[in-house]
């Protein structure tokens, strides 16, 4: 899904998180949102999955215009920070979750539920975790199961917010790959939020360098590796 | 009471603390308990059963739990509902009326008692209304649901506010962005969180209406088989000089309650074990 | 560039609609109205019924005097002593460590759970003229049922956790390592105790005194079952409070309970203060 950012902005009181920010994003594309805290990264982010709601501007999913879609209408995947995992409900509740809760016309039979979420847990390879609950997992493991049931929902766009952040160096490197890998696989649409620039490079296909509610530069990871297109974009790079 | 294993320690005051301890908790608790318990077993397991079992004590004793349990009932539900509004809502004067929702815990049984009972009797200010709708709230089991209600309306929404303020937004956006309705969300996501606390508070709530004395009896009416409760019972029984059969009574009101207790004990360490949060 | 008209108002995700807020507010607001305020509106308007005079002539009464100085004298005997026990307790076990912790601290809280009745009637039949602690106590000139003592062990009873309760949590998560280190510097049990631990929980400390003598001043049932309401005697306010009402003396009944009344407001505006400006040493802010 292409997805198109129209003159954005966003006001919380009398800050400024998001100065009138323009992006478009084409359909399949793996793309950081890199910068330092309170770059307006994750506002975007928000913004995108209908958290958040722009005080101004326009944001398109196939050129039609969604800023008015409800959270629910919008099937953005939105994977937080804390995984934000239903700490009642096992990883096969929590990954069905989103399928159950689909109004009965339009829900699937149960037998199918299993069947998804089955190809799912073997799509971030635990395939044996079902019947576990959240606070029996570590961390690299809930932060997968946020993954696979935020895909549960065949949504449009994956949205993903600082998805290593919490996670060890040994840990990040192996679910950095996965990341990727699925990506490759499921073709969808991905942003993902990073204040680390080595992440940042080394995943995406596009980078969005942001900084004080501006984006301050677009591009490939090796464009922008060659032509920094500001004193901050170099010195942030080279951090 | 035997002496409790205790490591050695450099902190002085060991000897003192624990004879303090041990001695007022045994003078003041347990010595009562005990004078209790060998009273109403004194003339023997079938006289402590004969005294028990009359229509009487039975009708008091099923008043007081059918009505607490209904009364707690209400709070339940009342108590979420208040705890969520406090907890997530803005309005003006609510640090105000959140101070108030403990007024049943500050204010005499007795006051409470009396002011009830002038507000619903048939020509108080609610029970007129009642009055001319046909009802009559005062000197009923109406009445004495009304009071039950009143003194465990805390309960509930103390036991859930915390928990409520405990709750990550993250986890209700979560919920939404998998594209469940608000309903849905709390329903199979707040509530749940929600569940041991409120059920906490319900058991609380339910013992202390249980056990409840001096804001019934003044709006109960009193009539045996119909509207007496069962701590009253126990104040018949003791102006009729009939300290066993008050100790029979009072012994089963004990057992209730320390059933209440051990559910409440069992609830928590159940959903501590399973709510561990992530 | 284009302005949102958005075809709905944006909601945040972790909120319900403004209809259902608005709704649910004035429901809750409603019903407590009716519930809580209603009865405390109705004492003071009972109260004053016949005027601020004849209001406040009942409280120039006899009757009423040895009411209000019996409940005080209660008071001051209870509300110190469950003060020390609760201290001595809490001391005992959040500095030590023994087994049989959890079952300590349950059977302090054992009063939570009594009825305030049966708790008059434990100490009836125990202390009382036909038991042989009571029979002695009668037979040495010290009445303990029927008398101010047995109030002062009535409210005791139903007061008994209210400190040791606020107390232990709080010195829990402030743990030994004050005391110690003032051990370690040389000083004195008793003088660790008044200038380490005394000052750390002293709101705690306040907060369970004033909750415990709330309740120990209106205190109905435990009273009314030991005390045997002898005018001038051992009627304390709430007892007197009953009789005045029985009799139909609605004024002077309404009149010293709304004195309780106001009692129980200044705990409330007491109580809050401390949770507002000390949550942090207190255990009501921080129960699990």
């Amino acid at each position: 899904m292409q997805i198109e950012i129209d003159e954005i902005s966003k006001e919380f009181g009398t800050t400024a998180a998001l100065t009138p920010v323009s992006l478009s994003i084409p359909s399949g594309a793996l793309v950081a949102l890199l910068g330092p805290s309170g770059s307006g990264k994750t506002t975007l982010l928000r913004i995108l999955g209908g958290l958040e709601f722009p005080t101004a501007g326009r944001v398109l999913f196939d050129g039609a215009d969604a800023t008015a879609l409800t959270v629910q209408e919008r099937r953005a995947g939105f994977v937080f920070q804390s995984y934000a995992l239903f700490a009642h409900m096992t990883v096969f509740e929590n990954i069905a979750y989103g399928l159950r809760a689909r109004p009965r016309t339009t829900r699937p039979p149960t037998a199918e539920i299993a069947r998804r979420v089955t190809k799912l847990l073997d799509l971030i390879q635990l395939p044996d975790i079902g019947a576990r609950y959240p606070n029996q997992l570590s961390g690299g493991q809930r932060q997968r199961v946020a993954l696979a049931r935020a895909l549960a929902i065949e949504p449009r766009v994956l949205l993903l917010d600082e998805p290593f952040g919490a996670l060890d160096a040994r840990v990040r490197k192996d679910l950095r790959q996965g990341l990727r890998d699925i990506h490759d696989t499921t073709g969808l649409t991905t942003i993902f939020v990073t204040h680390d620039q080595d992440e940042a490079m080394e995943l995406a296909d596009l980078v969005v360098v942001m900084s004080m509610g501006r984006i301050e530069q677009v591009g490939r990871p090796q464009d922008i590796r060659a032509r920094p297109a500001s004193a901050f974009v170099r010195d942030f790079i080279s951090a | 009471m035997g002496q409790p294993f205790v490591h050695k320690s450099p902190i002085p005051g060991l000897g003192l603390s624990a004879g303090i301890t041990l001695s007022m908790l045994s003078l003041m608790v347990l010595l009562p308990i005990a004078g209790l318990l060998v009273q109403g077993f004194s003339a023997g397991i079938p006289a402590f059963l004969a005294a028990v079992n009359t229509p009487r004590t039975w009708a008091a004793l099923f008043l007081s739990f059918r009505l607490s349990l209904v009364a707690a009932l209400f709070n339940l539900v009342f108590g979420v509902v208040l705890a969520w509004v406090l907890v997530r809502y803005r309005f003006p004067f609510r640090k105000l009326l959140n101070a108030a929702v403990d007024l049943p815990f500050a204010l005499p049984t007795a006051v409470a008692g009396i002011a009830l009972t002038a507000l619903y009797a048939p020509n108080g200010a609610f029970g007129q209304i009642a009055k001319d709708w046909g009802f009559k709230i005062a000197y009923t089991q109406w009445g004495i649901l009304i009071a039950l209600i009143f003194v465990g309306l805390p309960f509930v929404t103390r036991t859930v506010q915390p928990v409520i303020e405990e709750i990550a937004r993250e986890v209700e956006e979560a919920s939404a962005t998998l594209g469940a309705s608000r309903a849905y969300t709390l329903r199979r996501v707040i509530w749940p969180t929600l569940a041991p606390a409120a059920l906490t508070g319900f058991a609380l709530s339910l013992a202390r209406a249980v056990g409840e004395y001096g804001s019934v009896i003044f709006i109960a009416g009193n009539i045996p088989l119909k509207t007496e409760i069962a701590p009253l019972l126990i104040v018949i029984k003791l102006e009729e000089y009939n300290e066993p059969g008050a100790a029979a009574i009072g012994i089963a009101m004990l057992g209730m309650s320390f059933g209440m207790l051990f559910v409440i004990n069992a609830a928590q360490v159940f959903s501590r074990k399973r709510m561990a949060y992530v | 560039m284009s302005d949102i008209s958005p075809s709905r108002a944006f909601r945040p995700a972790a909120t319900e609609a403004p209809w259902a807020r608005i709704t649910l507010t004035i429901a809750v607001v409603a019903i407590l109205a009716v519930l809580l305020f209603a009865p405390l509106v109705t004492v003071f308007y009972e109260a004053l019924r016949e005027g601020m005079g004849a209001s406040l002539a009942t409280l120039a009464d006899p009757q009423s005097h040895s009411a209000i100085r019996l409940t005080l004298l209660v008071a001051a005997f209870a509300v110190p002593l469950n003060a020390v026990f609760g201290v001595a307790a809490a001391w005992f076990i959040t500095k030590y460590s023994f087994r049989g912790k959890a079952v300590l601290i349950t059977l302090i809280d054992i009063p939570f759970s009594v009825s305030p009745v049966v708790a008059g009637l434990c100490i009836v039949l125990t202390f009382g003229a036909n038991s042989w602690v009571g029979s002695w106590l009668v037979a040495q000139g010290m009445p303990v049922v029927f008398a101010v003592p047995g109030i002062v062990m009535a409210s005791m009873f139903v007061t008994f956790p209210f400190v040791a309760r606020e107390l232990i949590p709080v010195m829990v998560e402030q743990g030994r390592a004050g005391e110690e280190a003032a051990l370690t510097l040389g000083a004195s049990g008793w003088r660790v105790f008044f200038t380490v631990t005394l000052p750390n929980i002293r709101w705690a400390l306040l907060y369970g005194v004033l909750l415990c003598n709330a309740r120990a001043m209106g205190e109905f049932g435990a009273v009314a079952v030991v005390s045997g309401k002898i005018r001038g005697l051992t009627a304390t306010m709430p007892i007197t409070i009953e009789m005045l009402y029985n009799e139909y003396s609605s004024v002077a009944a309404f009149t010293l309970a709304a004195v309780l009344a106001l009692l129980a407001l200044v705990t409330l505006a007491l109580k809050t203060l401390l949770e507002w400006r000390y949550a942090d040493q207190l255990a009501a802010t921080h129960r699990p």
